[in-house]
């Protein structure tokens, strides 16, 4: 059935929160220490590192570009070490990087981490990155337009198209914060799920964008050990097989952005990645969608398939989404539940996708998890990488 | 907290130039392609769609039709805090191009998606960004 040639067999991560004593080195031994250890593995026996670029950090982007990670770790088996950055792309392509030297031979383990410390930053850098970052300086930026304007010109046009109320955009913050709520990693760990009333009652952003529609900046790191899934199956521990990937380019700038192409993209790439593992839409036991915004749910629900035009935001409003629902969605919350770890977000995500389907997702545990559907886009959201992950 | 408060320019391209020339007469030029009649935005050194150096300016009548739009109350850049609220759209202009633009001259709660609007400039040193007003009549 799968044509899956990779499988992760290792995860590390650190809780998410704000905590500017945990410097980036601190969070890098931590969660390649825990991923080596859960896979099994000796250190030594790692031959790869493929590292999720460090957004807004330069110095540390440096180091690692210039192969510290396995120096520092005294990761004896290392036989090469790159930074990969395609925004929030970059986790699907360092799985991509990694496939590849595994079928090619260069390695047959590789470790997979990305940290984030956004607390240490000075303010108005962190400002001034995410207000430049994928923005175009000549056609954008001297407007005034930020992520949240341009996640809110999005949403006005799928709530005017699509029927979707104000309160039912609401209700997606509360489906993704139940999930967050149980999460030990997530920022809102334990804290009070907010209720539709609530997030609209937050100060408003920008229309149709509440306070509570929009997420924080927080520090965080995870990691990930991958090898062929033959190795996997020989090793007879929990793992998550790739069984299937499909990408779509959409645009560089926000402005050049069709929003018809975008929610074909999104339809297409995730039909594409189920024909390739050979399973129906049907069978996806978690849709695990990592979308920065929760006004993007709704869309991306829509796209595929997963409620009908139309209904997406009733699908959520009615709870569907939420911890308990019939729909398993974005079981660590997104990054509004999560805390905005940049790129880290997406490689939260892929964490999740593998300790579901190992069996190791606590209180969040999908009951029988066989497949699940992982998407990652790029910068602004300038592609969108749909892969199915299975148990075997 | 220093922050750095100048008000962002347009980054011009050589290819660009004539775009922002022609704001400074008061005249919204869209590039277009002599070798294959695209209409291009934003401009580009070479035509989008068939990498011919022919390219070649029209003056757009100015008229569009807001596609989307979000006024912004808070969490901008701490240089363009002193404008808020403002409004960043999407108008399609008639001759078949998105642009991103503010919207100006109305109270934001008028703003609808489907609005018809008109090109005005709006003066940042030396440069005129094209905005967009609700269109008369
Ligand atoms: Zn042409």
């Amino acid at each position: 059935m799968s044509k899956g040639k990779l499988a992760i067999i290792g995860i590390g991560e650190v809780p998410t929160r704000t905590m500017p004593e945990r410097t980036r080195w601190d969070i890098l031994y931590e969660v390649c220490m825990q991923a080596v250890k859960d896979s099994g593995l000796h250190k030594n026996d790692i031959e790869g590192t493929v590292i999720v670029s460090p957004q807004a950090q330069e110095r540390l982007t440096g180091e690692l570009s210039f192969g510290k990670l396995p120096e520092e770790l005294g990761l004896k088996g290392v036989r090469d070490s790159v930074v990969i950055n395609a925004g929030g792309a970059s986790t699907s392509n360092c799985l991509r990087m990694a496939e590849q030297w595994i079928e090619s031979g260069i390695a047959r383990a590789v470790l997979i981490p990305h940290v984030t410390v956004h607390s240490t930053i000075p303010l108005p850098d962190v400002v001034n990155f995410f207000a430049r970052a994928g923005v175009d300086l000549q056609w954008e930026y001297p407007y005034g337009s930020t992520y949240n304007i341009i996640m809110g010109m999005m949403a006005n046009r799928f709530m005017r198209d699509h029927g979707c109320t104000e309160e039912e955009m609401a209700s997606v913050v509360t489906a993704l914060r139940s999930w967050a709520s149980r999460d030990p990693n997530s920022i809102f760990y334990g804290k009070e799920v907010p209720s539709v009333e609530k997030v609209m009652a937050s100060d408003l952003l920008n229309t149709p964008l509440h306070k509570r529609e929009s997420n924080i900046t927080a520090d965080g790191g995870c990691a990930m050990v991958v090898v062929s899934a033959e190795d996997a199956k020989k090793m007879k521990r929990p793992a998550a097989y790739k069984l299937g990937e499909s990408v779509r380019y959409f645009s560089g700038s926000p402005v050049m952005r069709d929003f018809d192409k975008v929610a074909e993209g999104f339809k297409v790439t995730a039909k594409e990645a189920m024909a390739q593992a050979g399973i129906k839409k049907e069978e996806v036991s978690i849709w695990n969608c990592y979308l920065a915004y929760p006004l993007g749910h709704p869309i991306m629900a829509e796209a595929l398939e997963v409620a009908p035009k139309g209904q997406a935001g009733k699908y959520f409003l009615q709870g569907r989404m939420s911890f308990g629902g019939d729909i398993p969605w974005s079981t660590i919350g997104d990054a509004p539940g999560r805390g905005h770890t940049g790129s880290g977000v997406s490689a939260a995500t892929y964490v999740e996708t593998a300790r579901q389907l190992m069996g190791k997702a606590g209180e969040r545990q999908v009951k029988n998890c066989t497949y699940v559907y992982q998407n990652t886009a790029g910068g602004s959201g300038f592609n969108n990488i749909a892969s199915i992950w299975g148990r075997e | 907290m220093n922050f750095d408060m100048t008000k962002p320019l347009p980054e011009v391209q050589p290819w660009s130039a004539r775009f922002w020339e022609g704001t400074r007469q008061g005249k919204l030029l869209i590039q277009t392609c002599k070798a294959c009649n695209a209409i291009i935005f934003y401009p580009r050194k070479a035509c989008p769609e068939c990498w011919s150096d022919k390219l070649d300016w029209i003056e757009a009548s100015g008229k569009g039709t807001v596609y989307t739009f979000s006024t912004a109350y808070s969490m901008v850049e701490p240089r363009f805090m002193d404008e808020l609220p403002y409004t960043i759209a999407y108008v399609d202009l008639d001759e078949g191009i998105r642009m991103m633009t503010r919207i100006i001259g109305c109270d934001p709660k008028e703003i609808k998606i489907g609005m018809k609007v008109e090109v005005t400039f709006f003066q940042r040193e030396d440069f005129h960004l094209p905005y967009f007003k609700p269109a008369k009549g």
